[in-house]
C-alpha cells in the first residue's frame, strides 16, 4: 500500500512539475487539463479528407482542454482581409498557403511570440516571423509510363523540352503561381534563379508559354488527378496528395523525383484575434508528435515534428517527402525573391492563365 | 390629352399607396443585397488605394483586360445565337403538341434546370475532354479526336445548355400567345408556308426572343464556373480576372473597377439595342 501511495504521489509530483514546466515554457502537443473550458476556438482550413484530419489530430487537445473547436473554411485572404479591416476577427487560427503570412506578416497575421510554442521539433527552416507549418508536401512531376516507356523524362528540364519529349503538359492553374516551378522554367531559360530579378519573371513565364496551347492548366486537385487516371495529360505537376491517390486509383503514372518543389501549408494567428493565448494553446497543441501522427496517417502528409512516425501503407509512405533521399532532391523556392514580388508575379502569371 | 384624362375619385387615390407597400420587401431587399454592394464596388473602385481613377486607368492600359473583356462578349453573343437556335423550334413545338407531350416537354428543360450548374458543367468535361464520349464515338467511327474541352467552342456548348431554359421559357410564354389561325388565315390568303411564318409567326414572336436574348447575354456575361472547368486560358472570361484580382491579390479597386465597366458596356450595348427591339414591336404591333 505504501508503495503504492509512493508511487501516486510520485506520479502527482512529476505531473504537477510538468504542468509547471508547461506553464513557462510550452511542449508541442500539451495542454493544460481544463484551460480553455467554456472557450470556442474557430480553425480555418481548405475542407475535405485535410481539414478533417486536422479535425482529427486536434481531438485530443479538445478533450483536454475543454474548448470548443469550429471548423471553418475554405481559407480565403480576402474573406480574413475583410475581418480585420472590419474589426471583428471570428477566426481564430487559419491555415494559409505557402507565402500569404510572409506577404501580409504583421498586417493580416499576428508575428508569432515563440516562447509560447515549443517549434524545436519543427524541421528546419520552416517557422515564419506570422507562421508555423501545417505540413509539408511536394509539387511532383509526374509522367505517363506507357507514353514515355523507357525514355521517361527525369526533371523539370525535360518537362519543358517538348522536342525531346512531345506530349500534353497539365500544370496547376488554381490560382497563384509556383515560385518553385517558375525557377526552374528561368534556369531552362538559361538564368540562374538565386539571382533572379523581377524582369526575368517574363523570361520564365516565356518559357511556359512556349509549351503550346496543348498545355493544361488545372484548376483545382481533383482535376489533375482526373487527368492522370483518364490519361488526358502526358506529363503533369501534381501535388503528391493526389499523386499518390492516382496511382493508387490506377493511373499509370510514375514520379519523377529529382527537385521535386518543397512547399507547405502554413499555421497562423489572424490580427485582431478574441483571444491570442487560445490559438497558441491550438498551435502548440498540432504541432505534437501524436498529432502529426495522426494528421499523416488521415492524410499521407508529410508530417512537420521530426519525431512523427506515422503508421502507413507503403503506397502512402512512398509519396512521403521527409526521408533522407526526398530531402535530398527537394527544391526550396527562392523565398526573398518572391515574398516582396508576389503581387507582380501573380499579374503575368494571371495574364498567361488569360490566353496573352 | 392630359385634359380628356379622367379624374381619380378620392377614395382611390387614398388607396394609391398600397401597392407599393406591398413591393416594400422586394425593394428593401434589392436595395440590401444589390444597391449597397454595388454602391460599395463603385467606391472601391474610386478609392483604393487612394481617390481617383487609377483603377480604370490600368484596366484600359493592360492588354490583357482588353482582350478578355472582348472575349467576353464575342462568348456571350455566341452562347446567345446558339441559345435562340436552339430554343426556337423547341419552343414552337411545345405550343404545337397536346398537353401531356407538352408536361414531357417542359419537365426536359426544368430538370436540368433544377440539378446544379456545377454537376452539370462537371458532366460537359465527361463527354467533352479527349478521352471523353464524344471522342470515343467519333474515333470508333474511324474519325480523327476533335479538340473541344478547354476551347471557346466547348466553354460555348456548356454555357448553351446551362442557360437554354433562360430562353425557352420566356419564349414559349410568348408563342403559346399567338393565335395560329393567323397563320391559316394568311396561307387562305396565298401565304406559302414560309411566307406565313416570317411575315406573321416570326415577328409576333419577336418579343419572346428579345427577352430570352437579354436574359441570356447577361447571364453570360457574369458566368464563371463553367468557362473556369471547361475553358482553357484562352477563353477566360472576366469574371475569372475579377476572381484573382479580389481573392489572390487583395485588390478590390481593380476587381470592382473590371465589375463597372463590364456594367457600363453592358448598359451602353443594351441601350444601342433597344431603339431596333422597340421598332420591331412597333412593326409587329403594325402587321
Amino acid at each position: 500500500m505504501r508503495l503504492r501511495f509512493g508511487h501516486a504521489a510520485g506520479v502527482a509530483v512529476l505531473l504537477a512539475a510538468t504542468a509547471a514546466l508547461a506553464q513557462s515554457k510550452p511542449v508541442a502537443g500539451e495542454v493544460a487539463e481544463g484551460s480553455l473550458k467554456g472557450k470556442t476556438l474557430t480553425f480555418v482550413s481548405y475542407g475535405g479528407i485535410y481539414q478533417d484530419g486536422q479535425a482529427a489530430a486536434l481531438k485530443d487537445f479538445v478533450d483536454k482542454s475543454g474548448v470548443k473547436l469550429l471548423n471553418d473554411g475554405p481559407t480565403e485572404i480576402a474573406k480574413l482581409q475583410a475581418q480585420v479591416e472590419s474589426g471583428n476577427v471570428t477566426w481564430d487560427v487559419v491555415d494559409t498557403d505557402d507565402l500569404p503570412p510572409y506577404v501580409y506578416c504583421g498586417k493580416l497575421f499576428q508575428k508569432l511570440d515563440l516562447t509560447k510554442l515549443d517549434v524545436s521539433k519543427i524541421p528546419e527552416g520552416q517557422v515564419g516571423e506570422c507562421s508555423v507549418p501545417a505540413m509539408n508536401y511536394g509539387v511532383v512531376l509526374m509522367y505517363n509510363k506507357e507514353k514515355y516507356k523507357d525514355n521517361p523524362p527525369k526533371s523539370w528540364a525535360d518537362f519543358f523540352d517538348t522536342q525531346k519529349f512531345p506530349g500534353v503538359r497539365g500544370i496547376d492553374g488554381s490560382g497563384s503561381p509556383t515560385g518553385g516551378l517558375l525557377e526552374q522554367a528561368f534556369k531552362v531559360a538559361g538564368g540562374d534563379p538565386k539571382t533572379m530579378t523581377v524582369a526575368d519573371i517574363d523570361k520564365a513565364i516565356d518559357v511556359v508559354r512556349k509549351l503550346g496551347p496543348d498545355t493544361i492548366f488545372w484548376k483545382t486537385g481533383a482535376e489533375s488527378q482526373q487527368l492522370a487516371e483518364s490519361g488526358e495529360a502526358d506529363m503533369l505537376m501534381m501535388w503528391t496528395g493526389r499523386a499518390m491517390t492516382a496511382v493508387k486509383n490506377g493511373a499509370k503514372y510514375a514520379p519523377a523525383w529529382q527537385d521535386w518543389l518543397v512547399v507547405m501549408d502554413q499555421m497562423t494567428i489572424p490580427v485582431g484575434v478574441k483571444d491570442t493565448d487560445a490559438s497558441y494553446a491550438l498551435l502548440n497543441a498540432y504541432l505534437g508528435k501524436n498529432a502529426q501522427e495522426i494528421l499523416a496517417e488521415k492524410t499521407s502528409y508529410t508530417p512537420i515534428n521530426n519525431d512523427a512516425q506515422p503508421k502507413v501503407d507503403a503506397s502512402v509512405s512512398a509519396y512521403l517527402t521527409n526521408t533522407p533521399e526526398r530531402q535530398k532532391q527537394g527544391y526550396k523556392q527562392n523565398f526573398k525573391f518572391w515574398v516582396p514580388n508576389f503581387a507582380v508575379a501573380q499579374e503575368k502569371w494571371s495574364a498567361l492563365m488569360a490566353g496573352n | 390629352m392630359s385634359a380628356s384624362e379622367p379624374t381619380i375619385p378620392a377614395a382611390e387615390r387614398r388607396w394609391a399607396w398600397r401597392p407599393y407597400a406591398l413591393a416594400m420587401p422586394a425593394l428593401v431587399l434589392l436595395l440590401a443585397v444589390i444597391g449597397y454592394p454595388l454602391l460599395t464596388i463603385v467606391l472601391r473602385s474610386l478609392s483604393e488605394p487612394q481617390w481617383g481613377l487609377q483603377n480604370y486607368i490600368w484596366f484600359f492600359s493592360a492588354p490583357i483586360n482588353l482582350t478578355v473583356l472582348q472575349r467576353t462578349f464575342v462568348i456571350s453573343t455566341w452562347v446567345t445565337l446558339v441559345c435562340v437556335v436552339s430554343a426556337y423550334p423547341y419552343a414552337y413545338l411545345m405550343t404545337a403538341v397536346g398537353p401531356r407531350i407538352r408536361l414531357v416537354l417542359m419537365l426536359c428543360v426544368l430538370i436540368p434546370f433544377w440539378v446544379s450548374g456545377v454537376v452539370r458543367t462537371l458532366s460537359w468535361v465527361i463527354l467533352l475532354q479527349d478521352s471523353g464520349v464524344i471522342n470515343s464515338i467519333l474515333r470508333s467511327f474511324g474519325l480523327g479526336g476533335v479538340r473541344l474541352i478547354r476551347t471557346q467552342t466547348g466553354v460555348v456548348i456548356g454555357m448553351a445548355q446551362v442557360l437554354l431554359p433562360f430562353m425557352i421559357l420566356p419564349l414559349y410564354s410568348v408563342m403559346k400567345g399567338i393565335d395560329l389561325r393567323l397563320m391559316r388565315a394568311a396561307q387562305s390568303l396565298g401565304a406559302r408556308p414560309f411566307r406565313a411564318f416570317f411575315t406573321i409567326y416570326l415577328p409576333l414572336s419577336l418579343p419572346g426572343v428579345y427577352a430570352g436574348a437579354i436574359i441570356v447575354f447577361i447571364l453570360a456575361l457574369g458566368f464563371y464556373i463553367t468557362p473556369a472547368l471547361l475553358g482553357g486560358p484562352r477563353s477566360t472570361m472576366l469574371s475569372t480576372l475579377v476572381q484573382t484580382q479580389v481573392l489572390s491579390l487583395l485588390q478590390w479597386g481593380r476587381g470592382g473597377a473590371m465589375g463597372v465597366v463590364l456594367l457600363v458596356v453592358t448598359f451602353v450595348l443594351l441601350a444601342l439595342a433597344a431603339p431596333v427591339m422597340r421598332s420591331r414591336y412597333r412593326e409587329a404591333g403594325r402587321r
